[in-house]
């Protein structure tokens, strides 16, 4: 089986080989971590541009340590103060950085369906989505099936249980699709004014009790709560939001013993999700953040090399 | 496309137990050596060296397998982008004697990416290559230190180990021009 | 003065039996008889119509031509261009301009130009409330005198009950209808898309059809209320056509219309485009079985018209990432065969006849004008010939209209006009489409 996608916009084209050879390929990049010299030469004289209309250090970091594991040059590109505040399109952007030789452009943008759009525009290089809008954040996805596949091995027929803001998550969206694809059950939890309204296209089940929604479960996905989402009245206060759904050490015994926990970063502590939890022996948010520049590598690699149709 | 049996599966335990010889005799001993086979033939032909070493004087020489996709030296000419294999030396090489082991030697370029490779895991005191077969053609500078079979090959013909583990018997065959491979 | 022959005559209820001959003279039908029945004048020009469909000329209820004030969008020369090219021989020009059409000066400005454009008639709407601002009303029966079609405030519903009664009643006075923009927008604040499986999967802001319905019974309810003529523009969901429906046979003055776009295109095309900006437009795209339901509501004579919601931009103001993209979908050129050819491959699930009508004598009643959509000795000799086998490729870069991003871009479509004729003057014709005619 070889790789022949040339962009990564969403994973849900994705086929459950195309998962299972990319899990494979990051646990072989996952011990070049572990080693003193931590490079290999595989994309040398590539260039990967790292675009970023949202502020979001950790997403953009990880890219760049994963190119430059690999020896690609890694230019980060600031979106605001440079281009884009002098009203330069997002279309002129893009073909800017094409034009000065870009292989692959990372983006990370607040609206839905971005990158797309620069994958239909752009002639060479590759897209990666960094996460757009509400829409879709594959290479979260992606990690956090590596992280719960290094642990939990098959995931077939294993309980996700997804905890939150479901409705503006492209965290959530996306790692639905990818659970499910290599064979998990995905239980969603949250008030019904953070969910959407069709809510039965997302393929999973919604259980608005808590408790009842990580029952068993093998992973507990927290994921962040803005406070914006109050300001706009979907929930009333974050302490009755952290008294109804935040993750505590009383709720987490209701998952199956030594469950996962699992979070995108950053924690809002106290509202999600308890200190003691998100700092306790179940808590893989670290773990996470480690997969996701091995993952970034994996997707690096294989984008980024052969000639893709 | 001719076909030529250079070794039977008899042949090919042979030659790796005179090899096993050979290194033990070169290296006077086996202290400090470590056999680092590289993917994917090379890995099997290191484990029967190790098997080899345990039968000889009943040592058990550690193995690790380097994968040297990631050094390869033609990734932009490749129409598809090759996968990686794992990659796992379980000892830190730092100071230990390196017994790199591959099936074939062509253009050197594979063992040029191997050393490499094995250069980002530590600073081996001795790195030593091991093939079962040399054939001509080379295109660096690099020659191994143990040979199972020197054979004399066109650019065009191929030469396949074939080993159990991965193709269900063990045997060196030489394609002359072409072949399947 | 033309003579045109061997058409397939609608005269705006029936398609006549066989084929006619008709003679056109000073902008007015002359004559129509039976295929070779007479020998026509000698100095008539001879337009032979070898079977094609002959029916009054179209009209557009519905039409955003963006002049005076956005023309870089399009302009009514522009428009009134495009519109001929589309098959439409009178089109209504939306208010929702910079200024807005709110006065009567602006009225004879939008007629002056569209008369200056010497293709499709430019009907002027104009606005319900001064400046669309919706708190007073505009000076209505100046605008009507001057030629003012019908009031609304399209982009926009009318902003409260009490205003949409007060405007109903003195339009009715007038003898006009209220064309309403059905929408209640405090459930639609920032919405891109139907709130349904995409705005689910995507995140982007749903409009949920209750937010359309909300208003279409609001219309209804000050509708009977006022017995005033309320016209519903731009009907999407199937919730909004029951409502229609019911009120419809409550003998409720209520009349609606429903797009091309909405006729044929479901919410499914956003995600499967990659969110692709030629799809977005408000009232949103919405399921499939709304889309059927809107086939139903056209089959049963719910729907009274079929109006395009013309929505030109600039390339720069659409071919942009959907959130950014401006909201609508330019089809003035394309609209026709947009409609017929979906006809066609559903199987022709309703007569031709009503098809037709929904093009004719359905928006000219609308208007309340008995001269237009409709073909007899003496009517105005507006003519859209049709040619239902006729297959043609939409390529926006061939258009008059200023718009190029068009969801049928490169679409194969069956059944498109061919010809169109205002005030007996021929303002269109298709160079490829068979037909020996010249531009008048």
């Amino acid at each position: 089986m070889s790789w022949r996608r040339k962009h990564l916009i969403d994973v849900d084209d994705w086929e459950r080989e195309d998962f299972e050879l990319l899990l494979e390929q990051t646990s072989n990049m996952d011990s070049i971590l572990d080693r003193s010299i931590k490079k290999a030469p595989a994309l040398r004289g590539k260039i990967v541009v790292n675009i970023f209309y949202e502020p979001s250090t950790r997403t953009r970091t990880s890219f760049e340590i994963a190119g430059k594991l690999l020896s690609a040059d890694v230019i980060n590109w600031t979106a605001s103060g440079s281009s884009a505040a002098k009203g330069e399109s997002l279309r002129d952007t893009i073909w800017t950085l094409e034009a000065m030789g870009a292989d692959a452009v990372v983006i990370r943008h607040g609206e839905v369906g971005v990158p797309y759009y620069l994958a239909e525009k752009l002639k060479k290089a590759s897209v990666i989505n960094g996460g757009d809008g509400t829409h879709a954040h594959p290479t979260q996805a992606l990690l956090d099936l590596y992280t719960a596949w290094r642990e939990l091995g098959s995931l077939d027929g294993k309980k996700v249980a997804i905890v939150g803001d479901i409705l503006h998550s492209r965290v959530a969206r996306s790692d639905i699709y990818a659970f499910k694809a290599v064979g998990a059950e995905v239980y969603l939890s949250g008030p019904s004014t953070l969910m959407p309204t069709d809510i039965n296209s997302l393929n999973a089940m919604y259980e608005p009790n808590i408790a009842e929604a990580i029952e068993g479960a093998d992973i507990v996905y927290m994921l962040r709560i803005q406070r914006e989402r109050q300001d706009a009245g979907l929930f009333p206060s974050l302490d009755e939001y952290h008294r109804r759904y935040g993750l505590t050490d009383k709720l987490l015994g209701k998952a199956k013993k030594g469950a996962l926990v699992m979070h995108p970063g950053p924690i809002n502590r106290g509202v999600e999700i308890a200190s003691s939890v998100a700092d306790g022996p179940q808590s893989f948010v670290l773990k996470q953040v480690r997969a996701g520049v091995a993952v970034r590598m994996a997707l690096l690699y294989l984008m980024l090399g052969g000639v893709k149709e | 496309m001719i076909k030529k049996i250079l070794m039977t599966a008899e042949e090919m335990d042979r030659t790796i137990s005179r090899i096993a010889y050979e290194v033990a005799e070169h290296l006077k001993g086996l202290g400090d050596v470590v056999i680092v086979g590289v993917q994917r033939r090379g890995v099997s032909l290191a484990e029967r060296l190790q098997k080899g070493f345990r039968d000889m004087d009943g040592v058990e020489v550690p193995m690790g397998e380097l994968d040297i996709t990631l050094y390869r030296d033609d990734l932009t000419l490749l129409q598809d982008q090759p996968l990686v294999r794992s990659t796992s030396v379980p000892v830190n090489i730092t100071g230990k004697r390196i017994l790199l082991v591959d099936d074939v030697i062509f253009t050197g370029r594979t063992v040029r990416a191997a050393l490499d490779a094995l250069m980002d895991l530590g600073r081996p005191s001795l790195v030593q290559l091991a093939v079962l077969v040399d054939r001509n053609n080379r295109e660096l500078p690099i020659h191994p230190d143990y040979v199972g079979l020197k054979v004399s090959t066109d650019k065009s013909d191929v030469v396949e180990v074939r080993v159990k583990e991965w193709d269900g018997d063990d045997q060196v065959v030489l394609w002359e021009d072409g072949g399947e491979g | 003065m033309k003579w045109l022959v061997n058409g397939r005559l609608f005269d705006g209820e029936l398609l006549r039996e066989g084929l006619c001959d008709l003679v056109i003279d000073k902008g007015r039908v002359a004559k129509i008889a039976p295929a070779g029945r007479f020998v026509p004048p000698e100095a008539a020009t001879k337009i032979d119509l070898d079977g094609r469909i002959i029916a009054p000329g179209f009209i557009d209820l519905h039409a955003h031509l963006r002049d005076p004030g956005q023309e870089w969008r399009e302009d009514i020369v522009s428009g009134s261009r495009a519109a001929a090219a589309g098959g439409f021989t009178t089109v209504v020009a939306m208010p929702n301009t910079d200024p807005p059409i709110d006065r009567s000066s602006l009225v004879r400005y939008v007629l002056e130009r569209g008369q200056s454009a010497g293709a499709a008639r430019v009907l002027p709407a104009g606005s319900v409330t001064k400046g669309r601002r919706g708190q007073e009303l505009a000076e209505m029966w100046f605008m009507a005198n001057e030629g003012a079609a019908i009031f609304t405030d399209d982009g926009l519903p009318v902003s409260t009950a009490h205003l949409l009664r007060t405007a109903l009643l003195y339009a009715d006075d007038l003898g006009m209808a209220i064309m309403e923009h059905p929408e209640e927008l405090s459930l639609t604040k920032d919405a891109q898309v139907n709130d349904g499986p995409c705005a689910a999967r995507s995140g982007l802001k749903g409009a949920p059809k209750s937010a359309e319905l909300i208003a279409v019974e609001r219309g209804i309810a000050l509708a009977k209320d006022t017995g005033a003529h309320l016209h519903l523009t731009h009907l999407s969901a199937e919730e909004s056509l029951e409502a229609v429906r019911r009120a419809k046979e409550d003998g409720i003055n209520i009349t609606c219309d429903v797009t091309p776009h909405h006729l044929t295109l479901d919410e499914s095309l956003i995600e499967k485009s990659g969110y692709n900006s030629a799809y977005k437009v408000n009232p949103p795209l919405r399921s499939e079985r709304d889309l059927e339901a809107l086939w139903e509501g056209l089959a049963d004579g719910t729907v009274d018209a079929i109006a395009t919601d013309h929505a030109p931009y600039h390339l720069d103001e659409k071919d942009l990432p959907f959130q950014e993209a401006a909201s609508g979908i330019a089809s003035l050129e394309c609209a026709v065969a947009v409609v017929f050819d979906a006809w066609l491959k559903r199987g022709k699930p309703f007569g031709i006849e009503r098809l037709l009508r929904l093009f004719t004598a359905g928006p000219a009643s609308v208007l309340r004008k008995s001269d237009l959509g409709r073909i007899e000795e003496g009517s105005v000799a507006d003519i859209t010939a049709l040619d239902i086998g006729r297959e043609r490729r939409v390529e926006a870069k061939r258009w008059e209209s200023k718009a190029r991003i068009t969801p049928w871009e490169g679409s194969a479509l069956c059944g498109w006009p061919v010809m169109t004729m205002r005030e007996g003057k021929v303002i269109w014709v298709d160079g490829d489409g068979g037909l020996h005619a010249e531009r008048d």
